[in-house]
């Protein structure tokens, strides 16, 4: 009987914690690494790297992002079909990456990225753009100087 | 040392007689030589085909003279580099993750030869987007990842031809508006190593660009081969 009403109020308590980290809480996300690929001016689309760290209970997701120097950004996926030589590559645009509780999302080369699509403004290596990223849940903003380079940023 | 034989034993009978041409002895023989001597084969054949890190092809065949426009419309085809290894693959340039780390990739490697080398080794992006990649941006767009890359685009047949003999493919996606220049390309993200004898010798999937060791030591090894061993 003891034993039950322990179960009972741990399981309480800690919905209670989870209800109050959804409600209040923005996502415990941490953001490691972020870079931008300098493209030529004939370009009028890049990608942002970078890798994500989720600390909390609650999975989060990226959902796109936001940069003066371009019309849009959004998550993409690398999608490959087929087999051998006739293997296609490509991408695809979807609602949003996931971050799982206590997980990475990484965004790499040749992997998922965040497509920075309508560029205006062509930054060279070296220079740092402020790029915001959102998050849900909570409609969740993180604020980022993001380098920009030909190679990864480590 | 000495053998003890029984005094009081009865003579065991006479074992048979074991001719010389024991046929079973002889199969035995005979397959364990085989086995040996093909596992030889084998390993020598694994070993070579180990010593590549791109996929070498068996057997090699003479890669197809594609004829695509390059530089200022120009005509390039590709037997113009005989006696070059050349590395090309497909793509194009409104790709703003695969093509462009391919290609910062090849540049690495490209760097990563010596001047020497360079000398012998030609990297081509051949555009499968000739609607969009005109021969003036496709030059703009290679030339930033290394100014001795070359773009080649084309009328849509040749580069259909290309694509499919190299056993490739590619497909327009429609993007998520509707204008008519809203659309992705899936292709085929192999870099083809031809020899400098003209045989389409090693493939690589992008992955394995990124590795500039490994894919700089192929390249060598391929500069090495007398002309005589690629026919």
């Amino acid at each position: 009987m003891f034993r039950l009403s322990a179960i009972g109020y741990w399981l309480f308590s800690s919905l209670l914690a989870a209800h109050s980290v959804l409600a209040d809480e923005p996502p415990a996300v941490q953001v490691q690494h972020p870079w931008m690929r300098a493209v030529p001016a004939v370009m009028d689309s890049t990608a942002v790297y970078m890798t994500l760290v989720n600390t909390g209970i609650v999975p989060a997701k990226l959902v796109g992002g936001s940069t003066a120097i371009a019309d849009s950004v959004a998550p993409m996926i690398t999608t490959k079909e087929g087999e051998g030589l006739k293997q296609m590559v490509g991408m695809k645009s979807v609602d949003a990456l996931e971050i799982p509780a206590h997980g990475t999302l990484v965004l790499e080369p040749n992997g998922n990225h965040l497509m920075v699509m309508g560029l205006k403004e062509h930054p060279k290596e070296g220079a740092q753009v402020d790029f915001t990223i959102k998050l849900e849940p909570g409609d969740h903003e993180i604020h980022l100087k993001v380098p920009v380079s030909k190679t990864p940023v480590k | 040392m000495s053998v003890e034989t029984p005094k009081t034993a009865v003579a065991p009978a006479a074992p048979p007689k074991r001719p010389f041409f024991d046929w079973r002895v002889w199969t035995v023989a005979v397959v364990l030589l085989l086995a040996v001597g093909l596992s030889v084969v084998l390993g020598v054949k694994q070993r070579s085909q180990q010593g590549y890190f791109g996929m070498r092809m068996f057997p090699l065949k003479a890669a197809y003279d594609f004829k695509l426009n390059g530089p200022n419309s120009a005509e390039v085809r590709l037997d113009q580099f005989h006696g070059k290894a050349v590395l090309f693959l497909f793509g194009f340039t409104h790709c703003a993750n695969i093509c462009p780390t391919s290609l910062t990739n090849l540049a690495q490697v490209y760097q990563a030869l010596t001047p020497e080398e360079r000398q012998r080794v030609q990297v081509v992006f051949i555009s499968v987007d000739p609607n969009r990649d005109t021969a003036q941006t496709l030059q703009e767009y290679v030339t930033s990842f290394d100014p001795a890359f070359i773009g080649l685009t084309g009328p849509k047949p040749a580069i259909d031809q290309t694509v499919l003999a190299y056993g490739g493919s590619y497909e327009m996606v429609a993007g998520t508006t509707n204008q008519p220049n809203d659309y992705s390309v899936n292709h085929s993200a192999y870099a083809y190593l031809i020899n400098p004898s003209g045989m389409f010798e090693l493939l690589y999937d992008n992955d394995k660009l990124a590795d500039v060791q490994k894919m700089v030591t192929d390249i060598r090894a391929v500069l090495r081969e007398p002309a005589s061993a690629s026919h």
